[in-house]
């Protein structure tokens, strides 16, 4: 595509669109912070034209401007109902310019959530990988032992991983090992299964393969067993780390002092529905952000398949 | 007699399965001399690659035995070198690094750095040079192939199994590897050529292809009778093909290949 057909897009429109919007009056008694969704907008504008220019792969800039025009939909319906005609309770539900201006005033704050929320689920989450694939590896290859340790995976890995909470909670010292501790078994089992699934559909003709090029031990388990069952064991850990984000937020909410999930409750527990969606937002966007991070992981490390 | 690289013994190797055994292959006996190019031929389900897996060493044997200069052969083996129908490539190593990894296992004294030295050098002898950096799924099945013959030939083994290496690729695709794998195999000198024993179904290929052949009858897999090929080498195929000879030697194959068909259909000559 020229530039100019990449240039042409209705992602530029809306925005064009958003901007008329704020030229209405606003309705809406509270301060509405229209600046702060101007500069928003324009900001994530800056970044499409940047993007237009610089990202090469077509695909890739089609999600992002795709991506950014959903965006400016959503934040021109949502002050349309808020600060332009004030449909709907500004207390619980704030204009978008006042969350964002809520997010800029907090941002520090905010960071500090992130981090010990990030830092607790991945800990769990790779302590729970580094223990499973192994263990998975070896009992599935085990065959014997395999076909029963499968069941029991399946057993543990249909227990809903909120009930080890209270068990963390009067075992262990802290919050935050009970929190690594409910991410770790809540992420260990799925991957187990998925290891093990992995390791006992192994094409037979991969392991003849190996075999007759006198593979043995340790190097048929790591160099050959291991990435024939990568896909698998990528579908348990997709698995793993999507609950670990919905335990954690939920942990979080119900004894922590830190984390993304301590500050959305501890700011509706006061009526600060401001914050509350500021904190809602960014969990789902840091949700977003690692999910991307790891499909773009889990797409290099299986770029071999079909 | 105890000259032949490769000595099988009456072997027979039966199947079991859901408790019921099935005889698949019952006492066969041939031997391959060092450096000889044997090919293995027979109707489907014969009992071919049943023969090729306790050479490769991945199934056992259930009487008999398999003798490697004059040992007895116990599981895989760094001297042989396999090529199977299918799946021979690892497929989520490149090409490159699937034959490094096949000469690694086969030589443990080299460095990885030769090793890819070694596997750019045979990619090239078979026509891949290039393609060392796309995995076997950015391969068309010939391609596969011919990696895959790279590997096991860049193994430099002393013994060559081939399993039907060349059924699952289209027609012109097919005379090419065989012509690649003939010149590359008659290239070395004859004291240093490889022991080849080749599984096909293909009469041409074989007679092309080998010193010897053995040809299998069915149910259970016994061996019919052992020709020698009388054709010299080099061999071209253009040449050899238009020989009066060639017809006489395959239409004696055929019937061979077809005896117990020819006898039920009443002892008459089947011309196929
Ligand atoms: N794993 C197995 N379990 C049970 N029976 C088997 C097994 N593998 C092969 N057989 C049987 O043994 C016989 C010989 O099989 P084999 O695969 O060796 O034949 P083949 O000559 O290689 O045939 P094709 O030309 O079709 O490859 C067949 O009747 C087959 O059904
Ligand atoms: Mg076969």
């Amino acid at each position: 595509m020229t530039v100019r057909k990449r240039l042409l897009h209705v992602t530029h429109l809306l925005f064009a669109v958003l901007l008329l919007i704020q030229l209405l009056p606003d309705r809406a008694a509270s301060d509405v912070h229209t600046g702060a969704l101007i500069a928003f907008a324009c900001g994530l504008e800056a970044v499409t034209l940047l993007g237009t220019f610089l990202v090469k792969k077509e695909e890739s800039l089609a999600l992002l401007v795709d991506i950014v025009g959903f965006i400016f939909v959503l934040l021109a319906l949502w002050s349309l109902v808020t600060a332009k005609f004030n449909l709907l309770n500004p207390m619980l539900f704030p204009p978008p310019g006042k969350v964002l201006a809520q997010f800029a005033e907090d941002r520090s704050k905010i960071l500090v959530n992130i981090r010990s929320s990030l830092g607790i689920t991945l800990k769990g989450f790779l302590l729970a990988a580094v223990a499973a694939i192994p263990l998975g590896l070896f009992l599935g290859w085990n065959a014997r032992l395999g076909g029963a340790a499968a069941y029991i995976s399946k057993f543990f890995s249909s227990i809903p991983p909120i009930v080890y909470i209270p068990y963390g909670i009067a075992l262990l010292p802290t919050f935050r090992s009970v929190s690594v501790f409910v991410i770790f078994l809540a992420t260990f089992w799925p991957v187990f299964a998925g290891t093990m699934s992995g390791v006992l559909n192994v094409d037979r003709r991969i392991i003849d393969s190996a075999k007759v090029l006198n593979v043995r031990g340790p190097e048929m388990l790591f160099s050959v067993i291991l990435p024939a069952s990568l896909p698998q064991i990528f579908l348990g850990c997709n698995q793993g780390l999507s609950v670990s984000f919905i335990l954690l937020t939920s942990a979080e909410m119900i004894g922590a002092r830190d984390g993304m999930g301590y500050y959305v409750k501890y700011y509706s527990d006061f009526g600060d529905y401001t914050r509350t969606i500021t904190g809602l937002l960014v969990i789902g966007i840091v949700v977003i952000g690692v999910t991307f991070l790891f499909n773009r992981l889990q797409q290099y490390l299986l770029r071999w398949k079909k | 007699m105890t000259t032949n690289k490769i000595e099988i013994k009456h072997l027979t190797v039966d199947y079991t399965e859901r408790g019921r055994s099935f005889n698949a292959l019952h006492d066969v006996s041939f031997g391959v001399g060092a450096g000889e190019f044997v090919s293995v031929i027979g109707a489907s389900g014969c009992g071919k690659s049943t023969l090729l897996s306790v050479l490769e060493g991945i199934y056992q044997a259930a009487d008999g035995s398999v003798e490697i200069d004059g040992k007895a052969l116990h599981g895989t083996g760094k001297e042989r070198g396999v090529v199977f129908q299918h799946y021979s490539l690892f497929p989520w190593m490149t090409t490159r690094t699937n034959i490094a990894f096949g000469i690694k296992q086969a030589r443990h004294d080299i460095s990885r750095r030769e090793c890819l030295k070694i596997a750019d050098e045979f990619l090239g002898k078979v026509g891949l040079e290039g393609f060392g950096k796309k995995y076997p799924s950015q391969l068309s099945g010939g391609m596969q192939q011919r990696a895959a013959i790279a590997r096991a030939l860049a193994m430099n083994t002393e013994i060559l199994l081939m399993d039907e290496p060349f059924s699952a690729i289209d027609a012109k695709n097919r005379v090419v590897l065989q012509e690649l794998l003939l010149s590359l195999w008659e290239g070395d000198s004859k004291e240093h050529r490889k022991t080849v024993v080749f599984v096909t179904h293909d009469i041409d290929e074989a007679i092309l292809l080998s010193d010897k052949i053995v040809v299998l009858t069915a149910h259970p897999g016994t061996v019919n009778e052992i020709v020698q090929v009388p054709f010299d080498r080099p061999r071209r195929r253009e040449s050899l093909t238009q020989t009066a000879e060639y017809g006489q030697f395959r239409n004696r194959l055929l019937s061979l290949l077809y005896h117990d068909v020819a006898e039920r259909i009443g002892g008459e000559e089947v011309v196929i």
